[in-house]
């Protein structure tokens, strides 16, 4: 039994960084509709940023380091928008050609990480936590930290979308971007934001997912992709709130199963969530309208 | 240096193959797998296990070990890599779009890669395949440095077989209406063609040529190891469809000469520079990238453009998915 309930402690780490790389995902799903197919390289990079700060230059508490090296991604998401993907999604109608190109930035950045990183493993520099007892939970310091950000970063969202003026033209703009320029919004800021919030979650993700697996390489986004995936179509592809809940989901049964099966398989149970959730409710948990 | 330049035909013949077959699912049918690497590992594998001897003794593990010659493992391991098509086209192609299929179809593409990796009882784990029989080597005596050259050319002699049939196909009706569907779906279906169907076909067939694409690199190589298929390499494949021109077959000819022999393979010749170990293949592989997004800017129809087929697109180029630039010429609309 406290395998089980270690295996729940587990699952809710995982959980809080996949809603946190599933919401920044689907913010920009949702505004751009097109796929980031560089998305795990996105993360790795923000935690490849957070390790520099961290561990390289600066020496900054890791913490701190996670702001600063999420903030940067920001920033690069945007410039990659700006450079790459914005041109190519304005001047070819169908949407395969992007995807093509996104899969291409995640080749790129990829090969760049080992370029400049190496394919060794890597670790924060961070002080050792001992653990908690939490109810029937256990664990760390750190941990608790991650779930507490994660938390506070889904609150953030939410208040951000349904309490704000641009959270509203992102969510008018996410319905119908056309009506929504109609309307005078400017869109072209919208998105603009919309990448800098993505990049930075995705750099939180990155970095979390460094601190909650204890290890960082290049390639440590690019396999959590298809979990992320799963996560976001689960909860309904483009719903922000769904993205949370599809993560909560696929977090804790990866995690959970991993206490019945062989842990080397846990993230298979995601690909197998994802077809059951494509053969019976293809539309996800929260159906976004207009998107089936 | 002969052995250099075979092993530089040999990637250019065999790309030609993979490339064929990824063509028809995207460049004819509009299906964007971005899995066709799976397909390539599954035709490999069940390439190697047809022809390994039975696996007992010999320290690996694996299913069948059935020691056929070589025509027929290939022959089974494409068509193991069609009824694997089969399966994953049953469930994805039917209802999803071309965004959550390429979801998916990628997702597939790493599980497929994970679970290879750590499921040693079928797939040996990380260890892969190796001593896989060298086909006629003992039939004909050739020796390490004469099996080379020898294969390029078996090599070279498939894919123009393969060429042959492709081109059939693709003049066939069944090549129009493949054609039709990536140009407009709705309309296709509106006209009583039956979507699923036709997509499956090319599913099928594509897998099918990636099955005997890697089929013929374990012959080449003699072993099978998982890193090699991970989801970036579906990327290369896709650099060479576009760098030599979606939708013709003669295009990917020369994009397999392009990407795979000189941007690939060529500077693995170079040597490493001390201190950085693969430091050239990664810049390498990010080439291959930009080269890609360069030409998808500038020059989207690919080295040698897709011919223009009157009666099939009404005179636009529509199949780019560019705004179309040529206004639509009445006579080609009275055409059926």
């Amino acid at each position: 039994m406290s395998l089980f309930w270690l295996s729940v402690g587990f699952g809710f780490v995982t959980a809080s960084v996949l809603a946190v790389a599933a919401v920044g995902l689907s913010l920009q799903f949702g505004i751009t509709n097109y796929v980031n197919f560089a998305y795990g390289d996105f993360m790795a990079l923000g935690g490849f940023f957070a390790y520099v700060l961290n561990s390289e230059v600066l020496h900054l508490n890791i913490w701190i380091a996670l702001v600063l090296g999420s903030l940067l991604m920001g920033v690069f998401a945007v410039i990659v928008n700006r450079l790459i993907l914005g041109p190519f999604a304005r001047r070819f109608t169908k949407p395969h050609y992007v995807l093509i190109v996104t899969f291409g930035l995640s080749l790129i950045m990829l090969n760049a990480e080992y370029s400049i990183w190496g394919a060794q493993v890597r670790f924060f520099r961070m002080p050792i936590a001992p653990a908690l007892h939490i109810g029937p939970l256990l664990l760390t310091r750190n941990q608790l930290i991650v779930i507490a950000i994660a938390i506070a970063l889904m609150l953030g969202v939410h208040t951000l979308l349904k309490a704000t003026r641009l959270g509203k033209s992102m969510r008018a703009m996410s319905d119908n971007t056309t009506l929504a320029m109609t309307s005078g919004i400017d869109t072209k800021r919208i998105t603009t934001i919309t990448w800098f919030l993505s990049g930075t979650l995705a750099g939180v993700a990155g970095t979390v997912l460094g601190i909650g697996e204890g290890n960082l390489t290049p390639a440590s986004g690019e396999l959590f992709l298809f979990v992320i995936f799963a996560a976001v179509i689960l909860g309904g592809v483009g719903s922000i709130y769904g993205a949370m809940g599809g993560a909560l989901l696929i977090g804790l049964a990866t995690e959970i199963s991993a206490a019945f099966i062989n842990p080397a398989y846990k993230l298979d149970i995601a690909f197998v969530l994802l077809i059951l959730t494509l053969l019976i409710r293809p539309s996800g948990l929260i159906a976004r309208p207009g998107t089936t | 240096m002969v052995y250099y330049i075979f092993t530089l035909v040999f990637f250019c013949f065999d790309y030609f193959i993979l490339a064929m077959g990824l063509n028809i699912q995207y460049g004819e049918a509009g299906i964007l797998n971005f899995a066709y690497i799976g397909f390539v590992a599954i035709g490999a594998y069940f390439t190697g296990v047809f022809s390994l001897p039975s696996s007992a003794g010999t320290g690996q593990h694996y299913i069948l070990g059935l020691g056929l010659p070589f025509p027929v493992n290939l022959l089974l391991g494409g068509l193991a890599a069609m009824f694997f098509a089969l399966i994953v086209a049953l469930i994805t192609l039917r209802r999803l779009r071309t965004d959550y299929l390429a979801i998916v179809l990628i997702s597939l593409s790493l599980v497929l890669y994970d679970f290879c990796n750590n499921f040693v009882s079928l797939f040996n784990g990380a260890d892969g395949l190796y001593n896989v029989p060298e086909p006629f080597a003992k039939a004909f005596g050739l020796t390490v440095n004469s099996f080379i050259p020898f294969f390029a050319c078996v090599t070279a002699v498939i894919s123009l077989l393969m060429w042959f049939v492709m081109s059939r196909v693709m003049r066939a009706p069944v090549g129009r209406t493949f054609r039709a569907i990536r140009d407009d779906e709705v309309v296709a279906a509106a006209l009583g063609k039956n979507v699923f169907l036709m997509r499956l076909k090319a599913m099928l067939i594509g897998s099918f040529y990636a099955g005997v694409g890697g089929g013929l690199l374990i012959q080449f190589g003699g072993s099978f190891n998982p890193t090699a298929w991970l989801p970036g390499e579906t990327f290369v494949v896709f650099a060479v469809l576009i760098v030599g021109g979606a939708g013709n077959n003669i295009g990917m000819f020369v994009g397999a000469l392009l990407v795979e022999t000189l941007l690939i393979h060529l500077p693995a010749f170079l040597p490493e520079i001390p201190g950085h170990p693969g430091l050239i293949e990664y810049f390498d592989n990010a080439v291959v990238g930009i080269v890609l997004m360069l030409m998808l800017w500038f020059r989207p129809q690919g080295v040698v453009p897709e011919r223009l087929r009157r009666a099939a697109s009404f005179g636009v180029r529509s199949g780019l998915g560019m705004l179309p630039q040529a206004p639509i010429e009445p006579a080609a609309l009275d055409r059926p």
